[in-house]
């Protein structure tokens, strides 16, 4: 016991000696360039220019940046994610028992935090989420108005099949819940007056908790294999699947589904706007959501936790630690730097986004570029830095 | 000039013994049948060339196109038939052709799927076309079909030797750059993420350990050919040939390709030691080569003039390949202007990503493409860094909107001749940041394929 002690100590010892030689040999030896990072150990303030390939991080462990952003972020969003579902499902309930303007505005309010906390977990694309797809059960949008109307006309209806996809989820509430052309108090009496809307709500509401809980609750076996998979970053590693499940999912999610879509970059020849296509599209409402989703991604790079604002080992120390940049400033710093700016041009906007694209379309077009921009750091620059592959297949290295 | 030319008849055409020959016969058809079967059981079979609907041929090679799922798995049934037939020797010259033949068209289908290795096979399957290794030691010997050799001329086993120390010879050398020696990149990245390996994971987090990896692998590249032809270091050599690839298969996903220059390496030992191999594999199979009535063909030393002649071309053009991009001007990280074929193994970490646009001249117009419609992840990744597959694509493009009218939902009417195509595409080489890497204004779709410099690609500035 007593030996490896010693042992250990001894180690430990070495490495500080090793450090130190290191810093000692990069102080000195160059005589401008140096370390500016003031995250490094080794930040020099001496020096004129900023050369971070010099700069020096306390030791990085893998596995200990999964286990606080599993721990800290994603463990608890995801529990308040359900936690907001559930909020929802109860308080669904007291509204189709009582459909009152007043519990409609209730409901509606409960609709908006819970959609809230979805954005925060939107982007863990990987696991549990994945194996249910759960971005697809929870919030795809547009919906199809129509077969939602058939469903509830019908009364039969299977809301585990895919093809249902469309009539589900938070934009079918968005919908239910802001019946175009209705006042709110049309929307109560229709809710009144109606017992298969009522079922509908229901049922939709109960989907939307049995998914939640289901990815809550696999999370709780699946976070030792995620804690552990960190030997590699092959395909299949936390680490991979933490990345391209992020990076996947902002791209097409976020910058194209968000915004990309409705602004019509991706219209064809026309570039013709569509407005239908913005997120909860009868409430009139989509930008608190999309800068929800940039916060989250945010602060699940940094390591940040979810509920307070401790920053602990994230994506960006590990990109630091691999001393990864992009033009003079350390890669972490210019995807932070990103992140704000787009959450800046999100703030500068006004909803509804589906009137903006039109009123205002330098300011979305901005919004936008600002996205784009973000795209290739992450996708070229962050996976590369953090050797990330995307497929299975040999490779020699090029 | 007496004693060149003496070295030079000895090395080509001395008596030699065809043990080693035989033994590489066997070991590349044993070889050969593991990685076709694990290439078809990774489902990589489906994955690379039956799901893709757009293939990057190479220049030259437009004609070759994949066949059919059936089809693809006859060519894949070939490869496995042939080298079994191959490893027992059984109609060796009919199965080693069709092993060449199948196997290269497979390599020739997209360019996505390169892979040095996989051109060192075809190599050496097309030299083995000319060898007969089948002459000792084989089915074919057994039933009579050739006559038994206890000889070949030193050519036969030299050539093979030559190719193999050549692939490690220019693969060192391509390390003599200034980010591999004084960077120590792509290594030290890469080692990085290796920190949580059981053992030796607590290395990786220092530079100077990426430097060792990557100044003992230049040396180790560069040396290994010489120490295998040498009788005293060769022991030593192999040693140091099993722990490298084996510390490499460990720490990268590079599939056979250890395991492939482990076993051929072997070609560097004695024929004695081959002699004794093939003595106790005979002893194996119960196959008595005493009982053999029939006596062996005589050896013969002639010199062939046009032997000669092929042999010099085949080792001139496979000096001068690598050497090719020495034509070119720029960084050649960068641009990979005569890169491929040359024994660049693990040297440089790139990444991109793109956006094509098809325009409308008329009204100005452009449209952005979805690149994931035509390409699967594993095309569009290699296709985003390398110029000639990104020319490709564009002109790919462009074929599927020439000479189209496409009504809009809006009513928009375009009429598109032949449109010009455009591409914003940023890389990064050795995580130095992401920068435009072709002119994002330059036509694409007018500009030629080929061997010419390709002058749109813009320079790698840091």
């Amino acid at each position: 016991m007593g030996k490896t002690k010693q042992l250990l100590i001894k180690v430990l010892m070495l490495k500080r000696i090793f450090l130190l030689i290191v810093i000692f040999l990069t102080t000195f030896s160059c005589q401008k360039k140096g370390c500016l990072d003031p995250n490094a150990v080794n930040l020099d303030t001496a020096a004129e220019i900023a050369d971070n390939s010099l700069c020096l991080y306390s030791d990085f462990k893998k596995a200990d940046m999964l286990s606080n952003i599993c721990d800290n972020y994603i463990l608890p969003a995801y529990t308040n994610f359900n936690d907001q579902t559930l909020l929802f499902q109860d308080l669904a309930v007291s509204f189709t028992e009582n459909p009152t303007i007043g519990n409609l505005e209730i409901l509606r309010n409960q609709f908006r935090e819970a959609l809230l906390a979805w954005q925060a977990v939107s982007f863990i694309d990987f696991g549990p989420a994945n194996v249910i797809l759960l971005k697809t059960q929870v919030n795809l949008y547009p919906m199809d108005t129509a077969l939602i109307k058939e469903n509830i006309a019908l009364g039969n209806y299977n809301l585990e099949s895919a093809l249902n996809n469309d009539a589900k989820g938070f934009q079918a509430f968005d919908y239910l819940l802001h019946l175009p052309d209705l006042n709110d108090q049309e929307i109560a009496y229709y809710f009144t007056t109606n017992d298969q809307v009522k079922v509908y709500l229901q049922d939709l509401a109960n989907n939307l908790v049995m998914n939640s809980q289901y990815v809550v609750n696999e999370w709780q076996s699946y976070k030792t294999n995620f804690k552990n998979n960190s030997e590699t970053n092959a395909q299949g590693s936390s680490t991979s699947n933490l990345v391209n499940g992020l990076c996947a999912y902002f791209e097409t999610y976020i910058r194209k589904g968000k915004i990309g879509l409705p602004l019509g970059v991706f219209n064809g020849f026309s570039q013709q706007e569509m407005p239908e296509l913005v997120e909860c599209y009868y409430r009139q409402e989509s930008l608190p959501f999309a800068i929800a989703a940039m916060q989250g991604m945010k602060k699940y790079i940094n390591g940040t936790s979810f509920v307070a604002s401790e920053n602990r080992l994230g994506l960006d120390d590990y990109m630091n630690y691999v001393g990864a940049t992009q033009g003079a400033s350390p890669l972490s710093d210019v995807i932070t730097n990103q992140i704000d700016a787009i959450i800046v041009s999100l703030e500068e906007l006004n909803d509804p986004l589906s009137n903006e694209i039109f009123s205002n379309k330098s300011a979305v077009s901005k919004c936008y570029e600002e996205m784009q921009q973000l795209v290739p750091y992450l996708k070229v620059d962050m996976t590369s830095a953090l050797g990330v592959l995307i497929t299975y297949q040999d490779n020699d290295g090029d | 000039m007496m004693g060149i030319s003496n070295w030079l008849s000895d090395f080509t055409f001395s008596k030699k013994s065809i043990a080693p020959l035989v033994v590489f016969r066997i070991l590349f058809g044993m070889m050969m049948l593991i990685s076709t079967m694990r290439f078809i059981v990774k489902g990589w079979l489906q994955e690379l060339y039956i799901e893709p609907t757009y293939f990057f041929t190479y220049y030259g090679f437009d004609w070759v196109r994949p066949f059919d799922i059936y089809g693809m798995y006859l060519l894949y049934g070939a490869l496995i038939l042939s080298a079994i037939f191959i490893t027992i020797g059984l109609f060796y010259r009919v199965a080693i052709s069709l092993f060449f033949f199948a196997f290269t068209y497979i390599e020739l289908i997209d360019k996505t799927n390169y892979l040095n290795h996989y051109y060192f096979i075809s190599l050496i399957a097309f030299i083995l076309l000319f060898l007969p290794a089948n002459r000792s030691c084989s089915v074919d010997q057994h039933l009579g079909f050739v006559k038994r050799k206890e000889f070949v001329p030193a050519w036969n086993i030299n050539l093979i030797k030559f190719q193999i120390g050549l692939v490690y010879f220019f693969a060192g050398l391509s390390k003599l750059n200034y980010h591999w020696l004084f960077e120590a990149q792509p290594l030290s990245n890469w080692l990085k993420h290796q920190t949580d390996l059981p053992f030796i994971g607590e290395l990786m987090q220092y530079d100077f350990t990426a430097y060792v990896f990557s100044w003992g692998g230049a040396i180790f590249d560069l040396m290994i050919p010489f120490i295998l032809l040498n009788k005293r270091f060769r022991l030593v050599g192999y040693i140091f040939v099993i722990l490298f690839h084996t510390l490499t298969s460990i720490m990268f996903p590079i599939g056979v390709f250890p395991f492939v220059m482990i076993v051929s390496t072997l070609m560097f030992f004695s024929s004695a030691f081959h002699e004794k191999l093939l003595f106790h594999l005979q002893k194996l199979f119960s196959w008595n080569k005493n009982k053999e009535t029939k006596k062996p063909e005589v050896y013969r030393q002639k010199t062939n003039k046009i032997h000669v002649f092929f042999i010099g071309a085949y080792i001139m053009l496979q000096v001068l390949i690598p050497l090719r991009f020495l034509i070119y001007s720029g960084d050649l990280f960068w641009t990979e202007q005569g890169y491929r074929f040359s024994w660049r193994v693990m040297l440089i970490e790139k990444a991109g990503y793109a956006q094509f646009y098809v325009h409308d001249a008329a009204s100005g117009n452009k449209k952005l493409i979805n690149t994931s419609e035509y390409l699967k992840p594993q095309q569009e990744k290699m296709m985003v860094t390398q110029p000639d597959m990104i020319l490709q694509f564009a002109h790919h493009i462009r074929d599927q909107y020439s000479d189209t009218i496409i009504v809009e939902k809006n009513g928009l009417n375009v009429h598109l001749e032949s449109p010009k195509i455009t591409a914003e595409i940023y890389v990064s080489l050795f995580n130095k940041g992401s920068k435009l890497f072709i002119d994002s204004t330059v036509n694409l779709s007018k500009i030629n394929r080929g061997f010419a410099q390709k002058k749109w690609i813009l320079k790698n500035e840091n």
